[in-house]
């Protein structure tokens, strides 16, 4: 029988995953424990740790300011996630029907994927800024009053929409690769039966990405709920009126504004457990994936 | 197994464009228009952000003033010396260096051992390994705060970079592309009695080279693009990185004692490291990126 599995000194096993193991348990589930560990207590800088049981959880459970940052990070997963796969489908469906200049239209939409988040924002700050942004214009022209430094659903919008301008590239990387896998014969089926355009977009293709657009769904999620941190810090500050404060920025200021260690632990828990669920789902979905390539 | 390869030269092939399509329609021009609406769209935001680094100052009044100006190297001299943009960009360039050839070293190390040798539990090792995949940064961020002030690493490069040298991603990816060398070219190196070592540097890694440039530039765009972890444990200008020194820029803008041309010219120099790797190395990381899918 053919075997990969070509040496066996347990010694050299061992010294080649140690490296990796090392820094997996000291950076990667010691800390996990630790915060864990932390969410039982009452800590912050300087001062001794009192073990106060559930109390950060109970906290957590009844105070409406993290029930709000809960809605807002769920809605703004939503219309990123539901912004992004809908650009980026659309545009790999385009991409995919031209025969000349494929290469460059590609590459013109997937840079993206190379974009710092924090120039993203500092670009976004430009183009949409009240008073001297490029677009201010052109959108007050149609009569809307771009205020988002005051006003909460603008400022909302502002960051999804930069938020969702930099996870297209990453989207049709993968949806270009899933949609040219589809059977040339499907789409001259289609074309013969007259299933042209959009319809054949919506009835054909979109059916057999299936799994890919699941699998980008959970990707997209994940990163709309983490991803995103840099927008936020440097588009609103979690503002204007906590309207923008999603799951992450709300940590970040329980620990490094208010410094408490205790509560941000909890709530660093909450969020692993949001990982956890996502990357479950994302498993299962995953399994059947690798059958379906055949 | 022996499929992923195929699957994934399918796959490359599709996106080079390299099918063999017989299509029966011709390039309808409504779709290049469409495409081209959506590419300036996507590229907008940056095009503005370099016309305006080349400026005296960053009011845009007109489409006029969208043109390049005449203060491009003044800008950016004053970025990188003044604003310290030089040194940011080399704490950067170091950190993600430094990540990267980390990463690849230990994670082919891992790999190997767990593809190659005949030893128990490795797979329980393996799945050790992939759960780390749940312990994203944001969940961890508190206690690796505590455990960076508790080993005195606080404010260093080794804080930036040590936390990140284990991944998942980068073993699975290595793991998936080692099983699909096949057995017969193991095989032969076993009968010709080669050694581990040598087995690495003149079997594995001659034939791993796309995947190990794929890799590295998913991984240098990961490190690079850090905003979160730098802007917590980071605490001099003299050991920042670029992403936070934008923000630094950021608070000089709105706080009205600085011009946004100079604000543009330091977002373009931190998206060019990334942009210009992805741009040239693109082909091995699209294919790395469908062993990852797989």
């Amino acid at each position: 029988m053919s075997t990969r599995e070509i040496f066996d000194s347990r010694i050299e096993s061992g010294l080649l995953l140690l490296p990796t193991l090392l820094v997996t348990v000291v950076f990667l589930y010691y800390p996990t424990a630790l915060a864990f560990r932390t969410s039982f207590f009452d800590s912050s800088f300087g001062r001794a740790e009192v073990f106060v049981g559930l109390e950060n959880y109970v906290e957590l459970l009844t105070s409406s300011g993290y029930h709000q940052s809960i809605i807002i990070s769920v809605v703004f997963a939503a219309v990123v996630v539901v912004g992004v796969v809908v650009v980026s489908l659309y545009l790999t469906f385009l991409i995919h029907e031209v025969d000349t200049g494929q290469g460059l239209y590609l590459i013109s939409v997937i840079w993206p994927y190379a974009l710092p988040p924090a120039v993203g924002a500092l670009v976004f700050l430009f183009i949409t800024h009240p008073t001297l942004g490029v677009l201010t214009g052109p959108i007050e022209s149609l009569g809307v009053e771009v205020d988002w430094f005051n006003n909460g659903s603008q400022a909302f919008v502002v960051v999804a929409l930069a938020a969702i301008w930099k996870q297209i590239g990453y989207n049709v990387i993968f949806m270009i690769a899933a949609m040219n896998n589809v059977p040339d014969t499907l789409t001259e089926t289609a074309e013969l039966d007259g299933v042209g355009g959009l319809r054949r977009l919506v009835s054909v293709y979109i059916p057999i990405m299936t799994p890919t657009i699941f699998f980008l769904v959970i990707i997209n999620t994940i990163y709309a709920f983490f991803g995103t941190f840099a927008f936020v810090d440097l588009l609103t500050s979690g503002g204007p009126s906590n309207a923008t404060n999603i799951l992450i920025f709300n940590l970040y200021q329980e620990g490094f504004s208010f410094f408490n260690f205790g509560i941000a632990s909890a709530k660093s828990v909450v969020l692993f457990v949001i990982v956890g669920v996502l990357m479950f789902v994302q498993f299962q979905i995953t399994d059947k994936y690798s059958y379906y390539g055949g | 197994m022996v499929g992923v390869l195929q699957y994934a030269k399918q796959r490359v092939d599709a996106l080079r464009g390299n099918y063999e399509t017989q299509r029966i329609h011709e390039d309808d021009l409504g779709t290049h228009f469409q495409l081209l609406l959506l590419v300036v769209a996507v590229v907008f935001p940056i095009a503005v952000a370099l016309a305006v680094s080349t400026k005296q100052s960053g009011v845009v009044t007109s489409v006029v003033d969208l043109l390049p100006g005449g203060y491009a190297v003044e800008n950016y001299r004053e970025v990188l010396v003044d604003y310290q943009f030089g040194r940011f960009m080399w704490n950067s360039l170091a950190m993600s260096v430094v990540i990267v050839v980390g990463k690849l070293i230990i994670s082919v190390f891992a790999a190997m051992a767990i593809v190659y040798y005949r030893v128990p539990y490795k797979d329980l090792v393996f799945l050790f390994i992939l759960f780390t995949l749940l312990l994203p940064v944001p969940v961890r961020f508190i206690p690796l705060f505590q455990l960076m002030n508790d080993l005195g690493w606080s404010n260093t490069i080794l804080a930036i970079t040590v936390p990140y040298l284990a991944s998942a991603t980068t073993v699975f990816i290595l793991r998936q592309h080692f099983l699909s060398i096949p057995t017969s070219i193991v095989e032969t190196a076993k009968l010709d009695g080669v050694g581990p070592l040598k087995f690495m540097l003149f079997v594995l890694l001659p034939m791993s080279k796309g995947v190990l440039v794929g890799v590295s530039i998913i991984m240098f765009v990961y490190a690079w693009n850090q905003y979160l972890w730098p802007l917590i444990i980071i605490d001099s200008e003299a050991n920042q990185v670029a992403q936070v020194g934008l923000q630094l820029l950021q608070g000089d803008v709105q706080g009205g004692q600085l011009s946004w041309s100079l604000v543009m010219a330091g977002s373009t120099l931190t998206l060019l490291p990334p942009l210009l790797l992805m741009i040239v190395f693109r082909k091995p990381l699209l294919e790395t990126f469908s062993i990852q899918q797989k």
